[in-house]
C-alpha cells in the first residue's frame, strides 16, 4: 500500500525525547517531517504517568539532568509549555541514624558541611573543584558531532584542541584527566575520604544505571561525564507535570513547526532500495517515503530488524554484537497517602534527591549481586517526592515517591514474577529505616524491572544509557566506529537515539546532534 | 546357526512393560560408552582410503586439509599421461563442502559472494569469491544450487565462522557436510566415457557446470561438469559409505579407456596448468594473513574476478567498488621459465630487482617447461621478468636465473571443457 498524504523529507522512527529533539530540530530548519512512534504516547522513557488516579509521576527517568539550555531557547520550549517545579535540586546522603549530609552548592551549605564532616571537608572542596575542571574539559565535547575516526584531519583537529584546552587548564588538568580515565571511583574515594555515607554518596553518581560496582576501573571518568552532562544543562532540575510535561513541550514544538507526529503507528521495516534507505514500512502495510530515515531506537534493533541483514554488510553487523542493552536498574512509583516522615531531614530539603547509598561496601556488594542474578539486599536507591516541589501530581496533602533501584539484573532465575515482591519488600523495610512507617502511607505503587522498562517504554534491555557509558564506547566509539558520526553504513540511514553520542540521560543531544549532523552534511532539509 | 540367532525374540522382551513410556527406554542408552582419546587417531583418512591406499605403489602421501591423502600413487608422469591423454580418477573428498539450506539461503549467499548469483539455476555451479568488509578475499570456491533453498559450497579451507556469523539475521541453516560426502573427480578427454561405460546415460548430454543427480550400479550419484583441470572433466559426489564402491566400479568399466588412480600431487599439477590458483597456497585468506598486506583482493588474484557491479549489498562491496577502478598494486600471474629440467623457483626478478614471490610452481609437461604461479608487483608485470631457481645435480645445488614470460594463455585448456555433446571418444 502507498501513502497518498503528504511528502515528507525526513522520517523519525521512535518518538523517546531524542527522536523528539531531532524531529524539533529538522522541523525547525523547514523539513517537513514525520515522527512514527509505536506506543501510544510520546516520550519514550521520559513520560509522566498515573500510579493510579489522582497520583502521576514520571514513570521512568524522573529528573532533567543535562538537558541544554541552547536547545530549550532554539525550540521555545517555554513557549510550549515548559515550566519548571525546582531547578538545581539538591542531593543528599540519606543515614541511617539521621545524620544526613546535604552535599553543598553554596558557601552558606558548606559551613553547614564542614560542621557535620570536618576532616571531610576540605577533600571535599578539592574533589569537587577537580571533577569540575576535569568536566569543563569534557563537556564541550559532548556538545559536538564526534570526529570521524577514519579521517585523520579531523581527528587531529579535535586532540589538538583538546590538548589546548587543557594548556590553558594547567597542567595538572592532563595529568588527572589521564589518571580519571582509567581509574575506579572507589579507589578514589577511600584514598581521599572518611565518611562512609560521603564516599557512598559520591559513588552512587559514578554508578548509577550501570552494572559496574564502585570498585571498577572507568566509573571515575564516568563521575566526570555525569557531571559533565549536567553541565549541558542548568543543574538537576524538575518539570512541573513530570518528564511528561518535558516531552509534550519538545512535541508541541514539532507540531508548531509543522511536523506530523503520528502514535500507535509502528514502523515494521526500513524501505531500501538500490543501497539506499528510501523510506518505511508501518505496521498496516503503509509504506511512506522520503530521503532521509532517523532511526531513534536502539543501533542493533535498527540495524537488524528494522533495515534487515541483507542490506548491512556482516563486518558492519558485527560491529554491533557487543551492544545487547542489559539495564540494572528498576523503578518504583509509589502513591502516599501524606509526607513521609524521614528522621532528622530539614523540612526544605524534601524536595531534594535523596540518596541511599549507606557506603561504599555495600554499592560494591550490590552490583556484585545484580551481575550473579541476585537482588541486592539493601537496595541502593535515589528516591525522590517530586509532589513536594509539584503539589499537582497528588491530591492536596497527599505524596508521590519516585525510586530508582540500582543493581537490580535484567533477568532472574525462574522469571521475575517470583522474585519482584521479595524486591518490593526490601525497598519499602529499606526506606523504612530512613522515614519509619512509609508502609502504611503507601495507597498504591507501581513496580518497574528492567523487562517492564524495556516492554513499557521501548528502552532496548531496560537500559537506561543504551548502552555502557564508557571511554571506549563513547564519541566516535559510540554505538560502534562504522556508526560513529550517526550516520550508518546505509545511505539515508542515520541513527538518533541514546546509542549515539553522548549517550543516555534526558539530555536530547543524541537527537540534537544527529539533526544537526545531517544539516551539516547538506541534507534536504 | 550362531549364538546370536539361536534364541531370537528372548532378550528384547525382558523385563520391560510396554504399557508404561517411561519403561519402554532401552537401557543400553544410558550405558557409558568408552570416548576414544582424543590423539589416539593420528591418520586421519577420507571414505575413500580403503581404495586409494589399495592403489598405492609407492607409499607417498601427503597432508590435504587434515586428512592423509595419496601424493603419488604409481608415477607422476604415468598419472599425467592418463589425465591428459584418456581419464584420471582422484580422491576429492578433503575439500570442504557446506550445506546451505532454509527460506533465507538465497539471499544469504547473495549477501555473502561478490557474484550476482540472480541467475543460478537449480543443478548449476558457479565459481564464487567471498571477501570481509574491506574487500579482502577471505576464500573462492564452487557453489551448487542443488534445490530451491539447497545450495551447496564447496571450498579448500574451512570458513565455517565466518559463514555462521554472516548468517545472522537470515533464516539459513550452514552445515559442514564434508565427512558425509565423498568427491570422487574423474578427469580427462575419456571422462565421458568411462562414465558412459558405468552406466550413466546421456552423460555427454550434460552441459559444463551443470550438474544431476544419477545412478550407478544402484548408488544415488550427483554428477557435475566441474573440476580444475582445464578439459572435460566430472565430479561426482557419494554417501561416504557407497564411495569405495563407486570407486571400485569406475575403475572397472574405465579399464578399457585407460583409466588410473592419481594422487594429489596430480592434482596440483593439473590446477597449475590450468590456471586455478588454490586458497592457502597461492593467496593467504583475509583471516589467516598476519599483516594485512599478504591478504588480496579479487582484482590481484583473477582477470576477470566475479565481482557483481550491480548487486546492491554484499560483504565487501563497498571496499570493492571503490577498488574496482583503481589498478592493483600487485597481480597472481602464471609465468613460464626457460628450463628444460623441473627446477625449484623461488622469486621474480626485474632488472635484477625483486618485483614478486613465486607460490606454486611445477614443471609441465604439456609445455615442456616450468610454470609457476607468482605474486609479481603490476608495474614489473609488463617488463622483462626472470626467476631465480634452484637446479639439484646429486649433491650438487646450483642457483640460477632463469628468464621468465607471462602466460596469456593457460598451459592446457583444452576446447573439450566447454563442448558440448561432450566427447565419447578420444
Amino acid at each position: 500500500m502507498k501513502w497518498g498524504g503528504v511528502q515528507y523529507d525526513a522520517i523519525v522512527i521512535g518518538g523517546g525525547h531524542n527522536g523528539l529533539a531531532a524531529a524539533a530540530r529538522l522541523a525547525s530548519g523547514g523539513a517537513r517531517v514525520l515522527l512514527a512512534e509505536a506506543g501510544s504516547r510520546v516520550g519514550g522513557a521520559a513520560v509522566t504517568a498515573e500510579i493510579t488516579p489522582g497520583y502521576s509521576a514520571s514513570a521512568v527517568a524522573h529528573l532533567l539532568e543535562g538537558f541544554p539550555r541552547r536547545i530549550e531557547r532554539k525550540l521555545k520550549l517555554h513557549r510550549h509549555g515548559l515550566r519548571y517545579a525546582a531547578r538545581n535540586v539538591a542531593t543528599v546522603a540519606l543515614d541511617r541514624d539521621g545524620h544526613h549530609i546535604l552535599l553543598p552548592r553554596t558557601r552558606k551549605e558548606f559551613s553547614g558541611f564542614r560542621d557535620l564532616l570536618p576532616k571531610d571537608a576540605g577533600a571535599y572542596r578539592e574533589y569537587v573543584a577537580r571533577r569540575r575542571a576535569l568536566a569543563e574539559f569534557v563537556a564541550p565535547l559532548l556538545g559536538e558531532r564526534p570526529p570521524a575516526l577514519n579521517d585523520p584531519e579531523a581527528l587531529k583537529r579535535f586532540l589538538r584542541r583538546s590538548v589546548w584546552r587543557a594548556a590553558l587548564k594547567g597542567g595538572r588538568t592532563m595529568q588527572s584527566l589521564l589518571r580519571a580515565l582509567s581509574e575506579a571511583i572507589g579507589d578514589r574515594l577511600d584514598a581521599e575520604f572518611e565518611s562512609t555515607l560521603l564516599k557512598g554518596a559520591l559513588a552512587f553518581d559514578a554508578t548509577l544505571g550501570g552494572s559496574e560496582g564502585p570498585y571498577a576501573p572507568g566509573t571515575s571518568f564516568r563521575a566526570v561525564l555525569r557531571e559533565a552532562i549536567r553541565m549541558q544543562g542548568q543543574g538537576v532540575s524538575l518539570p512541573v507535570g513530570g518528564m511528561g510535561a518535558f516531552s509534550d513541550a519538545l512535541a508541541a514544538s514539532i507540531a508548531a513547526a509543522g511536523g506530523d507526529i503520528r502514535i500507535d503507528t509502528r514502523v515494521v521495516r526500513v524501505l531500501v532500495e538500490g543501497g539506499r534507505a528510501v523510506g518505511v514500512e508501518l505496521s498496516g502495510g503503509l509504506e511512506v517515503r522520503a530521503a532521509l530515515i532517523l532511526s531513534a531506537v536502539a543501533p542493533r534493533t535498527t540495524m537488524l530488524d528494522l533495515v534487515g541483514a541483507r542490506h548491512v554488510e556482516t563486518d558492519d553487523l558485527r560491529e554491533l554484537r557487543h551492544l545487547v542493552p542489559r539495564g540494572a536498574a528498576a523503578k518504583i512509583n509509589l502513591a502516599l497517602d501524606r509526607l513521609p516522615k524521614f528522621s532528622g531531614l530539614a523540612p526544605e530539603l524534601y524536595g531534594s534527591r535523596l540518596l541511599v547509598a549507606p557506603s561504599l561496601a555495600e554499592l560494591d556488594e550490590g552490583a556484585n549481586a545484580a551481575r550473579g542474578g541476585e537482588l541486592p539486599l539493601e537496595p541502593m536507591m535515589e528516591v525522590l517526592l517530586p509532589s513536594v516541589t509539584d503539589p499537582l501530581l497528588a491530591p492536596e496533602g497527599q505524596h508521590v515517591m519516585s525510586v530508582i533501584v540500582q543493581s537490580v539484573p535484567y533477568a532472574m532465575a525462574g522469571g521475575w514474577d517470583m522474585h519482584r515482591e521479595v524486591l518490593v519488600q526490601r525497598v519499602v523495610r529499606t526506606l523504612g529505616h530512613y522515614a519509619p512507617g512509609i508502609e502504611d502511607m503507601m495507597i498504591a505503587g507501581e513496580f518497574l524491572t528492567p523487562p517492564d522498562i524495556e516492554e513499557k517504554y521501548g528502552l532496548a534491555g531496560g537500559d537506561w544509557h543504551q548502552g555502557d557509558l564508557r571511554l571506549d564506547r563513547l564519541f566516535a566509539f559510540r554505538p560502534a566506529p562504522a556508526y560513529g558520526g550517526y550516520e550508518t553504513p546505509l545511505p539515508g540511514l542515520w541513527l538518533c537515539g541514546a546509542g549515539s553520542h553522548p549517550g543516555g540521560g534526558i539530555t536530547g543531544l543524541p537527537g540534537w546532534l544527529a539533526a544537526g549532523a545531517i544539516l551539516a552534511d547538506g541534507g534536504s532539509a | 546357526m550362531t549364538p546370536d540367532t539361536a534364541q531370537p525374540n528372548e532378550i528384547p522382551e525382558a523385563g520391560i512393560d510396554l504399557g508404561s513410556e517411561q519403561a519402554a527406554v532401552d537401557p543400553a542408552l544410558f550405558e557409558e560408552v568408552p570416548v576414544e582419546p582424543p590423539f589416539a587417531r593420528t591418520v586421519h583418512t577420507t571414505p575413500l582410503h580403503i581404495v586409494t591406499s589399495a592403489e598405492s605403489r609407492t607409499n607417498r602421501w601427503t597432508d590435504w586439509n587434515g586428512y592423509t591423502v595419496p601424493g603419488v600413487l604409481t608415477d607422476l608422469g604415468d598419472e599425467y599421461r592418463a589425465l591428459r591423454g584418456a581419464a584420471a580418477l582422484a580422491d576429492h573428498s578433503p575439500l570442504v563442502k557446506y550445506r546451505i539450506f532454509g527460506r533465507d539461503a538465497f539471499d544469504y549467499l547473495q549477501r555473502l559472494v561478490t557474484r550476482d548469483l540472480a541467475a543460478l539455476e537449480i543443478d548449476t555451479a558457479v565459481h564464487v569469491v567471498f571477501c570481509e568488509g574491506s574487500g579482502l578475499v577471505i576464500g573462492d570456491g564452487l557453489l551448487f544450487r542443488l534445490g530451491e533453498d539447497e545450495y551447496r559450497l564447496v571450498t579448500e579451507e574451512t570458513h565455517l565462522a565466518w559463514m555462521m556469523e554472516s548468517a545472522e539475521g537470515f533464516r539459513a541453516g550452514i552445515a559442514d557436510v564434508s565427512a558425509t560426502i565423498a568427491l570422487l573427480s574423474l578427469q580427462g578427454p575419456l571422462a565421458a566415457a568411462c562414465l558412459h561405460e558405468a552406466g550413466v546415460a546421456n552423460i555427454d548430454g550434460l552441459a559444463p557446470f551443470a550438474a544431476r543427480r544419477a545412478d550407478i550400479a544402484g548408488m544415488p550419484v550427483y554428477v557435475s561438469r566441474t573440476g580444475a583441470s582445464g578439459d572435460l572433466g566430472y565430479e561426482l559426489w557419494a554417501d561416504a559409505e557407497d564411495a569405495p564402491h563407486l570407486w571400485r566400479h569406475l575403475m572397472k568399466k574405465g579399464a578399457p579407456h585407460g583409466l588410473r588412480a592419481t594422487g594429489f600431487a596430480l592434482r596440483e599439477l593439473a590446477r597449475l596448468e590450468a590456471g586455478f590458483p588454490r586458497a592457502g597456497k597461492d593467496y593467504l585468506s583475509a583471516f589467516a594473513a598476519v599483516a594485512s598486506g599478504d591478504a588480496s583482493s579479487p582484482f590481484e588474484l583473477w582477470r576477470n574476478p566475479p565481482v557483481a557491479s550491480g548487486k546492491a549489498v554484499f560483504n565487501g562491496g563497498r571496499a570493492l567498488h571503490d577498488l574496482a577502478p583503481v589498478p592493483p598494486r600487485r597481480r597472481l600471474v602464471a609465468l613460464v621459465a626457460d628450463a628444460l629440467e623441473p627446477a625449484s623457483l623461488s622469486s621474480v626478478l626485474s632488472g635484477g630487482r625483486p618485483v614478486g614471490t613465486v607460490t606454486t610452481s611445477g614443471f609441465s609437461p604439456a609445455l615442456g617447461a616450468n610454470i609457476a604461479f607468482a605474486m609479481v608487483e603490476s608495474e614489473a608485470a609488463g617488463g622483462e621478468l626472470a626467476l631465480t631457481a634452484t637446479l639439484r645435480e646429486g649433491l650438487n645445488v646450483r642457483e640460477v636465473v632463469l628468464r621468465a614470460r607471462i602466460l596469456r594463455q593457460p598451459a592446457w585448456n583444452s576446447q573439450r571443457r566447454l563442448v558440448l555433446p561432450a566427447p565419447l571418444k578420444s
